[in-house]
């Protein structure tokens, strides 16, 4: 798993590659610090690489959403495979995150 | 290990109608989780599973386990959590055992997905999925031991 941040066009874009498991989720997360202490700019997250993913990466994500929606950033999911956005489904989360493709 | 693994899948590709019976022994780390996917996938692979399916099921059975190494022992006590699997053309069946402190999973408030994102709670989803992705899930206590059964017709 491997987790790599940059800024590209005012956003900060976090690239996602391989499985997001409970074993990867802690190293992630502390890749991830950026974009919770960011703001004034949107986040995308790039999960084109993206094989796998368990609610402990889903936790992940829905902790970067809180803590970007009161300081009107927002959130965007690029590249997501079928197989993850039916998680995403699954739980809910569909709704709260905007996807782009 | 690996020859036995080895001979196990061998054997199921010349006898698809027979049961088979897998087992694997993980320490209370969660760092122990790409064994148990490794496991999964060869098990899936085994009853020829999809790739679509056999993600939701490494995803259920992760949850499940992970479930265990979090709560079933004290911090800082080593503890194991057992996996078994009984398989055969129609079902796959995991049984998942520990024996740490009396604790089932399916006594857990059910998760509201339908909240806004202000009112959602950031954990709770595991035991969720695992509802969401197995046909049934049952829980008991047996001889100072969680059992935790969770089926998926195939």
């Amino acid at each position: 798993m491997k987790t790599t941040i940059y800024e590209k066009d005012g956003s900060m874009v976090a690239v996602f590659e391989g499985r997001l498991d409970t074993a990867a989720a802690p190293q992630c997360e502390q890749d991830m610090k950026p974009l919770i202490d960011c703001a004034g700019r949107d986040i995308v997250l790039d999960c084109s690489a993206l094989d796998y993913i368990s609610s402990s990466g889903l936790r992940l994500f829905l902790g970067v959403l809180k803590s970007a929606k009161p300081k009107g950033v927002h959130v965007f999911i690029t590249g997501m495979n079928a197989d993850l956005r039916n998680v995403f489904a699954m739980t809910g989360l569909i709704n709260l995150f905007e996807f782009k493709e | 290990m690996k020859a036995l693994d080895g001979k196990i899948n061998q054997k199921q590709h010349s006898d698809r109608r027979k049961s088979f019976f897998r087992s694997l022994v993980l320490p209370n780390d969660v760092q122990a989780v790409p064994q148990l996917n490794q496991f999964i996938d060869e098990i899936c692979d085994s009853v020829d599973l999809d790739p679509a399916q056999t993600m939701q099921m490494n995803l259920a059975i992760e949850e499940a386990v992970v479930n265990v190494m979090n709560y079933a022992y004290p911090a800082d006590v080593h503890g194991d959590v057992n996996i078994d699997v009984q398989g055969n053309d129609e079902q796959l069946e995991f049984i998942i055992s520990d024996s740490g402190i009396p604790f089932d999973p399916t006594a857990r408030e059910k998760v509201d997905t339908t909240l806004p994102l202000e009112d959602r709670p950031i954990g709770g989803l595991g035991i969720f999925l695992v509802r969401e992705l197995m046909d049934s899930i049952h829980y008991k206590r047996v001889d100072g031991k969680n059992v935790l059964t969770l089926c998926k017709k195939l």
